[in-house]
């Protein structure tokens, strides 16, 4: 396939946020470099600043980890599913090859970080005004627990937005609804999968005021985000 | 050869309509005439932000903003006196300023996202017109803040007064922000609504983040970080121990003496 030699524009990145069909479908169809450079250049410098805005209440140091793990959560993950994903498109009745399958997901997650970009502005300014992590009053407290679902908002929001454009280039690809949301439906289980494990071997992103700055634990590598969730539910239930 | 054509017949609504049209097109050209237009032509300022002389615009709306924020600052720091002379206006219009930066972006992000054709330069210019518009509401304010900031000493009910005023001109100043969106296409109406949300609260919390704007402190900016919700209940839980002292000493003065 060839390689459109066109250079990047800036100005394509509105029109994937309004998540226009016939240029996204084009650009799907027909492989650029320059695209791909350009919404990979999205994706980490949006991610990583968010991830700067996350770390900085534990430490500067912190930030700086967590503005490296951010994209590289999101980067192994779609590198990672890669195969996968190209796979499962056509087994569930949608025609697309690796290279796009790959694209459409780099895609929505170009869309997934710029909106986190805009919002780490507010972030920032939310770390900056809530209380260091070690304050133990009970408006400190409160503090660290707006600051935490405000955090899992602008994600989960940013999220949610990616996915929903992905769902609409997905319809506009396949013709038909229903073949969209399989794909969608596989795809996501598969990046939530494996997104879900490499966030805990990256951890930490937020940090801990008991436990040392670290870009790893030492622990890394020992357990999985599963096997948490459930000790988690347990002591919570019994 | 004659053209035996009649030219069309403009009728009077059309031809109000048509005269409209050309006023809410015509060029900005200073700062008084930004003014004007802010309050009067908001639709004259939304299209004149998709013209070549946009950046010259929203440069002026700033002015405005930048102006009139100095002025009611010095209303707001009337009550307290001292270095809220000074220190109230330069909070309180870099506050604004800050807070119109910081949430730019999202707005931006968030009416492409509602499907909007607007650039980044016409977001920022709506912006920068809701807070001149909230500026100049400000000081159509100023004379009440001023009388009640001269009768009463409580440092919550003034307040409480100007975080009121403060609402209301956002008000009217998202009024402006969502008839641009409209104008610039899509249905950014949710994610306006979402903005909404966020401007506002990063607007409270600036006014935390650099208080005191009504009262005395002993430094410029607050050496204890708060949640703009606590700090609230804390000012009227301090005011309302004052009161309840001061009606405790006026009830000992009520003693006749023997």
């Amino acid at each position: 396939m060839e390689a459109a030699l066109n250079p990047p524009d800036l100005r394509e990145l509105p029109v994937l946020l309004r998540g226009e069909p016939e240029p996204l479908t084009a650009w799907i169809k027909q492989w650029s470099l320059f695209r791909l450079a350009l919404n990979l250049s999205v994706i980490v410098l949006g991610s990583a600043a968010f991830g700067a805005a996350m770390g900085a209440w534990r430490a500067p140091q912190q930030a700086v980890y967590t503005a490296l793990k951010f994209p590289l959560v999101i980067l192994l993950t779609t590198l990672g599913n890669g195969l996968l994903n190209g796979m499962l498109a056509p087994l569930l009745g949608l025609d697309l090859r690796f290279r796009q399958s790959l694209l459409a997901v780099l895609l929505s997650y170009s869309i997934t970080a710029a909106v986190l970009g805009a919002f780490s502005p507010i972030v920032c300014f939310l770390v900056w005004n809530t209380p260091a992590m070690a304050a133990h009053s009970a408006a400190a407290q409160a503090g660290h627990n707006f600051l935490l679902i405000s955090e899992v908002a602008v994600i989960a929001g940013a999220g949610l937005a990616g996915n929903l454009r992905l769902l609409e280039l997905l319809q506009g690809l396949a013709g038909r609804a229903d073949v969209a949301r399989r794909v969608m439906v596989a795809w996501l289980a598969g990046n939530l999968l494996l997104g879900s494990q490499l966030s805990w071997i990256l951890r930490p992103f937020i940090g801990s005021p008991n436990l040392p700055v670290e870009f790893l634990r030492p622990t890394a590598f020992q357990g999985n985000f599963f096997e948490s969730i459930g000790q988690i539910i347990r002591h919570a239930l019994f | 050869m004659n053209d035996s054509t009649p030219p069309p017949v403009i009728a009077p609504s059309d031809a109000a309509a048509t005269a409209a049209d050309l006023a809410e097109r015509q060029p900005i050209a200073n700062s008084i005439a930004a003014f004007e237009a802010v309050l009067r032509q908001p639709r004259r300022i939304i299209y004149r932000l998709s013209q070549a002389d946009a950046g010259d615009l929203i440069g002026r709306l700033i002015l405005v903003a930048v102006t009139f924020n100095l002025l009611y600052g010095l209303v707001v720091g009337s009550f307290s006196g001292g270095v809220q002379w000074w220190a109230a206006p330069v909070k309180i219009t870099g506050g604004l300023v800050v807070t119109a930066l910081i949430c730019l972006p999202s707005l931006y992000i968030l009416a492409c996202l509602g499907g909007s054709r607007a650039t980044l330069r016409e977001i920022a210019g709506l912006v920068a017109g809701l807070v001149a518009l909230m500026s100049i509401l400000l000081i159509g304010f100023a004379p009440v803040a001023w009388v009640f900031s001269q009768s009463t000493e409580s440092v919550a009910t003034m307040g409480m007064l100007h975080i009121l005023f403060a609402l209301i001109a956002v008000a009217f100043g998202l009024r402006l922000v969502e008839t641009g969106l409209a104008s610039f296409g899509g249905n950014a109406t949710a994610g306006l609504r979402v903005w909404t949300l966020v401007f506002l609260f990063v607007l409270m919390q600036m006014t935390t983040a650099l208080r005191p704007l009504v009262g005395t402190a002993d430094t410029f900016l607050p050496t204890e970080k708060k949640f703009f919700l606590s700090h609230w209940w804390d000012t009227m839980d301090d005011s309302g121990r004052k009161t309840a002292s001061q009606s405790g000493r006026a009830a000992d003065t009520l003693v006749l003496p023997r």
